[in-house]
């Protein structure tokens, strides 16, 4: 039988699963750890900040939830939902399924940026406060450096950009591994900490540092997807149909750039969720960037809270990698639908 | 047919390099108004690269291009879609797109990329997808079609770009005989019912000259030959430049051309 794009009863059903599990990975992310809360106390705690009957939580427990969990879990949403959209949009604007949000160098520039912060400071145990600052700074230069070598040109292709991608990414990495050569063991050691990716600074501080960036970078993403949808016919044959490929191009790539360079210097490297979830969601809804875009923004906040949960939960009080954990579960459920979705096509 | 007289495409001293090798020469051709213009040429003779200097694709290195009395080269991407089409050679088909929507990809010229189509351009899709026999397909996956609906549903894109120019670069290469004729009598069909002008390259000398109302004949860059088909397959330069030796027959009053082997010295046709 000839096969038909994905049903709209499919998108429906997925787009609901996907904010329910959403929902439950807020709820999760603030209920959950070393001092349990129940749910409906959670409830009534939040209703009486609106003026709506009484808490019957300690002031601890409030300050547990509010000052600790909450912002954790904003930044989980924030830091989730922009690396998959990144993730989605380079998959799109390069037509490439291994593009990642870090492709152009925003890994490599934010590593060099945050290890230049972290070796300067010799004897502090802490890593310096103006780390996040010199990796977004990084990562946007080496974005730039990019961009400037491989996509000025009017005639330069997505490969050229590709690999003038891999070429900055090559040239930062090895600068950041220099120094850390040169550096002490401990600044290596915190370093290393801090490229694994963690929420565990989160404050109600940081999420204000990155909500400007991620709603403009994720509004223009979504706005993006019709355009990339064009582009699934090549470059050459967008541009027939009158899409100015470059400005498309050059939109997108900065604005997922600025967006993940925003994150990731405030929450380090975290693998995964910009390559996978985005593959999750093409395969439940189709290839449509106006599905897959909007709903990488619910899948990929909802999978990060759940992962950082696990993360500082499993092995209390110290916490896992976030990487890790987004890898342990990402990896078998991109598997599970990738099986469950071969077992019926064929 | 009868086509207008004033040229809608206008080619002056049009020369395409790529670094320092020149692949077209200083082309100069005018083509009238809702008629058939059929380039022809060897492999390698820059059918392709002319095809693109014609659409804006490619930029020229010298020499202008004007459709509808535009040049080209000055126009912006949105502008030039609306002037004119282009069915590539080997069109791209994103998997899981359905038939419809592909040919709503010719659309977004007018609808732009921020915009949803309007009722206007669902009309005109629909209108394009019953002229090009695709009705019955809107719903299914682009990918799954058979060779022969696949280029039609490629010309339909192309058809919904609503232009007065469409160019083809090979549209029935990897055709049967019977999907090849299909697809080139749907496209005579615009030609003569809809004042569409048709620049395209063929392969098919017999193909070029059955539906075509002028060969352009194109070796190394460069005009070799120009004119009404029958005169043009007839003409001497023609097995010259494909460097074999070729007869052309008449059936019923048709001009069929043919390959001659070497050593083969029968005579007639």
């Amino acid at each position: 039988m000839w096969s038909s794009p994905p049903s709209a009863r499919r998108l429906v059903v997925v787009t609901g699963v996907t904010i329910a599990a959403l929902v439950a990975a807020m709820v999760g992310g603030l209920v959950i750890g070393p001092t349990p809360i129940s749910t409906w106390r959670l409830v009534g705690d939040a209703a009486s900040h609106l003026g709506l009957g009484h808490s019957t939580l300690s002031a601890l427990q409030s300050t547990i939830v509010w000052q600790l969990r909450a912002p954790r879990m904003v930044l989980g949403l924030l830091a989730g939902a922009m690396l998959a959209v990144a993730g989605a949009t380079y998959q799109g604007v390069f037509r490439n399924p291994l593009a990642d949000p870090y492709l152009l160098g925003v890994a490599a520039g934010a590593g060099l940026g945050a290890t230049l912060a972290i070796v300067h400071v010799a004897d502090v145990a802490a890593v310096p406060n103006w780390t996040p600052l010199l990796a977004f700074a990084g990562a946007l230069l080496a974005v730039s450096a990019t961009w400037v070598i491989g996509g000025r040109r009017l005639r330069s292709t997505s490969a050229t950009l590709v690999l003038a991608g891999v070429a900055v990414s090559a040239l930062f990495t090895s600068a950041q591994t220099f120094l850390q050569q040169q550096s002490s063991t401990q600044s290596i050691a915190r370093v290393y900490i801090w490229l694994l990716g963690s929420l565990a600074t989160a404050s109600w501080h940081s999420v204000l540092l990155v909500v400007p960036y991620v709603a403009v970078c994720v509004t223009v993403c979504v706005m993006a997807a019709r355009a990339l949808d064009i582009m699934s016919v090549g470059e050459e044959e967008a541009r027939s149909l009158g899409v100015s490929v470059r400005t498309v191009r050059l939109v997108v790539i900065a604005a997922s750039s600025l967006g993940t360079a925003a994150i990731v210097s405030v929450v380090g490297l975290i693998g995964f969720v910009g390559i996978i979830v985005p593959h999750i969601v093409r395969l439940l809804v189709g290839t449509s960037y106006r599905r897959i875009v909007p709903l990488s923004v619910l899948a990929g906040a909802a999978l990060l809270v759940l992962c950082d949960t696990v993360a500082r939960t499993v092995m209390a009080p110290s916490e896992l990698p976030l990487g890790v954990v987004t890898a342990i579960i990402g990896a078998p459920v991109f598997v599970v639908v990738l099986s469950v979705r071969r077992t019926r096509t064929s | 047919m009868s086509p207008t007289t004033a040229p809608i495409v206008q080619l002056n001293r049009v020369s395409v390099r790529v670094g320092s090798t020149t692949l077209i020469h200083e082309v100069t051709a005018d083509v009238a108004g809702g008629s058939w213009c059929t380039i022809i040429g060897p492999n390698g003779a820059g059918k392709t690269s002319l095809v693109g200097a014609i659409t804006g694709l490619r930029r020229a290195a010298s020499g202008t291009v004007r459709i509808d009395g535009r040049d080209v080269a000055t126009l912006r991407e949105r502008e030039r879609a609306r002037l004119v089409a282009y069915v590539p050679q080997h069109p791209e088909l994103p998997a899981g797109m359905a038939v419809e929507e592909y040919v709503m990809l010719g659309r977004v010229a007018f609808h732009g990329v921020l915009r949803a189509p309007s009722s206007h351009d669902r009309d005109v899709v629909d209108d394009v997808l019953a002229r090009m026999e695709l009705t019955d397909f809107r719903g299914r996956d682009g990918a799954s079609l058979s060779g022969g609906e696949r280029q039609r549903m490629v010309l339909a894109r192309a058809l919904a770009q609503s232009t007065k120019v469409v160019v083809l670069d090979e549209p029935i290469t990897g055709l049967d005989v019977r999907h090849q004729m299909d697809v080139l009598e749907l496209l005579s069909k615009e030609v003569v019912e809809c004042g569409l002008t048709v620049i395209a390259t063929l392969h098919d000398l017999t193909l070029a000259g059955l539906f075509t109302d002028r060969l352009i004949l194109l070796h190394q860059g460069r005009v070799v030959d120009d004119g009404p088909a029958s005169d043009v397959l007839r003409s001497p330069e023609l097995a010259r430049c494909y460097g074999t030796t070729l007869r052309v027959v008449d059936v019923d009053g048709r001009d069929v051309v043919v390959a001659i082997r070497a050593g083969d010295t029968t005579t007639g046709g």
